[in-house]
């Protein structure tokens, strides 16, 4: 997995922090990311699952070291390092298995 | 070649849901499992013949033998028996 392709990558799994959004009460949830619906991801923090609206929030996903590395970044030990993507909410408002079909980049980029 | 996106994305749903089942998270596991299918079947890849043997075609529960299925060998073939009732012979490898 790498940042320019995490939109359309598998989620769960991956730390995230909601770093900013109009609903000032999801601001602040953190945790891994344990599902995710169409307009939603379930979020499981320290204080039980958050379920955070996409469209709502930014979010900021930590990539790289163990779970967030692919089996063939794995295998190759040429994965990325740790590090921090933000990403617009918006940009993942998509049915889970759908978000990996978009091969151009979708409207909300 | 680096793998596509769909292939690694079957790869991660297939550990995420070893993991949630070893932890008696079958429900999470199974929808890890029904995810991967569905990306595999919208991109018309196979499914690792790992992922095949681990998880059950009926309820698309995550196997841990031992925990929710019963592993035999019986004529000449493996069976694994879901906890849900439905049987898979594979042969030996
Ligand atoms: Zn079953």
């Amino acid at each position: 997995m790498h940042p320019t392709t995490l939109p359309r990558h598998e989620l769960a799994g991956l730390h995230v922090e909601v770093v900013e959004s109009r609903n000032a009460d999801l601001v602040g949830i953190a945790g891994d990311v344990v599902d995710e619906t169409m307009q939603t991801l379930v979020v499981a923090g320290a204080s039980g699952s958050k379920q955070v609206p996409k469209a709502a929030a930014t979010f900021r996903f930590r990539l790289g070291g163990g779970e967030a590395q692919c089996a063939s970044e794995r295998a190759s030990g040429r994965g990325p390092r740790a590090e921090r993507v933000i990403v617009d909410g918006e940009r993942l408002v998509a049915r889970p298995a759908r978000r990996t079909e978009t091969t151009t980049p979708n409207k909300w980029r | 070649m680096a793998a596509s996106i769909p292939e690694e994305r079957v790869e991660r749903l297939h550990d995420l849901a070893r993991e949630a089942a070893r932890e008696g998270a079958d429900d999470r596991a199974r929808s890890y499992v029904r995810r991967a299918r569905r990306v595999a079947e919208r991109h018309r890849l196979g499914l690792p013949t790992r992922f095949k043997r681990f998880t059950c075609d009926d309820c698309d529960a995550y196997l841990v033998p031992g925990r929710n299925a019963r592993v035999r060998t019986q004529d000449g073939a493996v069976v694994v028996t879901c906890d849900c009732g439905t049987h898979a012979r594979y042969p030996y490898d």
